[in-house]
């Protein structure tokens, strides 16, 4: 038998290198063809079962988005900063639109305001929808999962008469939205869409929620203190699971949330469990919101600002200044830091993910020690978005 | 720093206590319709209003190329054009589906209204190698496209076959329901092409352009009766 000595050498007189292998541990490449990493991927240090080490290994949706968004019109970047996040991309557009409208100072019709907030509020119940669906394919019970991808479509037909895009809406502008609502048919889909989707959070509840085996699964993996949390920037349900009480839409209220009731949910275990459960909770309380917003009903007026400047898209100049804008997104914080030079693009646009933080630091602490089976309930309900880490 | 005061929501409304026997509620969907549709006996439409491809109204565009500095995907590269051996006036944008992100952006910025865009949207081929080029098109007039759209409806490309002649440069669309619509093309970019072999019209034209402006507004109605008769 030949030692490892030996074959390092050896190697090394080959003109290779061989690492030295430490006793019981081998390396697992997890991603980004796994299904429930979603083009991201880790590298594994393993011992039987157990994560020793975990490395996030980001990069594979890089496209550049900040340094393209430079050499394109101010408008024409809604078509490409709402990639940045696939499951909810009115978002992006959201945050990019408010902080051009605070350099050009525009004053956004109520009606826009309304149909925004609407628009954000659907933006949040169909992530949350699609949440669930990856939770429920992780556990295991996939027909939670099915139920959440058929409601999920209600929402995407929805956006699909509104927007005229199913996925990429490609909506709100700045200085308002694109389009205006196509009539009371829609407004009386909506509404029957939210109570549809509220009479069945109940078989969610059912089958998912309170179902032993979930919680079995859930419970106790993944735990993350409220200091630990705090350091890295936690945002969202994942900061709210660890105890503490932070919200966008309260603590920077943007847009018709100062007029809007809902309820903060805080839990203070800041395991899967726990961020499962706030995340279930929060997608009741925004059904809620869509009904204020509907009885409320839209205010009447244009649905954009009505600008001379806007009839030159290419060649509109928007005043050097800079400005930040961020709402509350399922996944956490999202914000957009526009700066302009006076020119017909931008100078920068930074744009704030939440996924940064919990999905490349964050996961690489929670995963130690963890069983492997548990890796990606851990991932799922962190809701981890890689598109927003690699942008 | 002023302390902002949450709403916070009773814990006992957001946790959920585990429970054994009520996933077996959910066996109830046994016996429901399911929500499920079957394709290909039936079949989803898109909504009206849904962005697909494009239409050209060629007697509208003034070839002004907002189209294609608004484009965020460089999708559009305008192109001179020929029909029945008559220069088009202006430059029309030629939109290339493999990058379009279908914004409409394009439709949105068009001074004149020219361009426009119907609910057609498959953007699928059996991947032949000629079909490859079905998707690089200068759009045809809205009323065509949608009387395509209303005799097949299932939202497919118009044109079944693009031809095109390298020696000539002349194209020949195809369309689905019989028929050829030909024209040539003459080069791409802003500013128009040298025409090739015929320095004296040009010549011609040149001097004659001074005088002749009264009557070049008037001129695109003669195009829309030759485009007619074809
Ligand atoms: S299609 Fe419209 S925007 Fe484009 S060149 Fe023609 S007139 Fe201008
Ligand atoms: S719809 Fe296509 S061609 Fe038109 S601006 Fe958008 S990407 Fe460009």
């Amino acid at each position: 038998m030949v030692s490892q000595q030996e074959l390092i050498r050896e190697a090394r007189e080959n003109g290779m290198e061989l690492l030295p292998l430490e006793k019981d541990t081998y390396e697992l490449f997890f991603g980004p063809q796994h299904m429930a990493t979603e083009n991201y991927s880790l590298i594994l240090k393993m011992d039987g079962h157990r994560v020793v080490k975990a490395i996030a290994n980001v990069g594979f949706l890089h496209r550049g988005f900040e340094k393209l968004a430079e050499y394109r019109p101010w408008h024409t970047n809604i078509a490409l900063l709402l990639r940045i996040c696939v499951p909810e991309p009115d978002v992006p557009e959201a945050i990019y639109s408010m902080a051009v409208d605070e350099i050009m100072g525009w004053e956004v019709p109520d009606r826009a305001q309304w149909i925004r907030t609407t628009v954000l509020e659907m933006a949040r119940v169909s992530a949350y929808l699609f949440w669930i669906m990856g939770l429920s394919f992780k556990l295991g019970v996939y027909t939670a999962g099915q139920w959440a991808a058929a409601y999920r479509e209600r929402l995407m037909a929805l956006f699909e008469q509104l927007t005229g895009g199913r996925v990429y809406h490609i909506y709100t502008i700045p200085g308002g939205v694109r389009r205006d609502i196509p009539g009371d048919r829609w407004l009386r889909e909506l509404k029957d869409t939210v109570e549809y989707i509220k009479a069945k959070l109940k078989d969610f509840d059912n089958l998912l929620f309170e179902n032993y085996i979930a919680h079995r699964r859930l419970e106790g993996i993944g735990v993350m203190d409220k200091k630990f949390a705090l350091a890295e920037g936690v945002t969202g349900p994942n900061l709210r699971a660890t105890g503490v009480a932070y919200d966008v839409r309260r603590a920077d209220p943007y847009l018709l949330y100062p007029e809007l009731d809902f309820e903060v949910p805080v839990l203070k275990e800041g395991d899967a469990l726990a961020r499962a459960m706030i995340r279930r909770f929060e997608l009741e309380q925004d059904l809620y919101i869509l009904e204020q917003l509907l009885e409320m009903g839209p205010p009447s007026g244009p649905y954009k600002v009505q600008d001379p400047r806007l009839k030159n898209l290419p060649r509109l100049k928007v005043p050097a200044g800079d400005a930040f804008a961020h709402v509350e997104a399922t996944k956490g914080d999202f914000g957009a830091y526009v700066v302009s030079d006076g020119k017909n693009k931008p100078y920068r646009v930074q744009i704030r993910g939440p996924s940064i933080s919990h999905g490349v630091r964050v996961i690489e602490q929670l995963l130690v020690g963890a069983r492997l089976a548990d890796v990606p309930v851990i991932l799922m309900s962190l809701d981890n978005c890689p598109p927003d880490i690699d942008r | 720093m002023e302390e902002i005061t949450f709403k916070v929501a009773p814990e006992s409304k957001v946790k959920k206590k585990p429970s054994f026997l009520k996933p077996w509620l959910s066996l109830k969907y046994l016996f429901k319709k399911p929500v499920t549709i079957k394709i290909p006996y039936e079949s989803i439409e898109p909504a009206e209003g849904y962005r697909g491809f494009h239409t050209l109204d060629w007697n509208k565009c003034v070839g002004c190329n907002f189209c294609g500095q608004i484009c965020p995907a460089r999708a559009i590269e305008m192109t001179w054009i020929e029909v029945d051996g008559k220069m088009e006036k202006r430059p029309h944008p030629k939109i290339d589906y493999g990058r379009c992100t279908f914004c409409q952006f394009c439709v949105e910025v068009c001074p004149p209204g020219a361009l426009g865009f119907v609910e057609s949207y498959m953007l699928t081929t059996e991947w032949n190698e000629e079909e490859l080029q079905l998707f690089d098109w200068v759009p045809i007039h809205p009323d065509k496209f949608k009387e395509i759209q209303e005799t097949y409806r299932d939202w497919r490309f118009p044109v079944e076959k693009i031809k095109f002649d390298k020696e000539t440069k002349e194209v020949t669309y195809y369309l689905r329901n019989g028929e050829e619509f030909k024209f040539k093309i003459l080069g791409y970019g802003i500013r128009p092409p040298k025409p090739p072999a015929k320095p004296t019209v040009k010549a011609e034209e040149k001097a004659q352009a001074k005088p002749e402006e009264k009557t070049q507004t008037k001129k695109p109605e003669l195009d829309a009766e030759s485009e007619k008769a074809d």
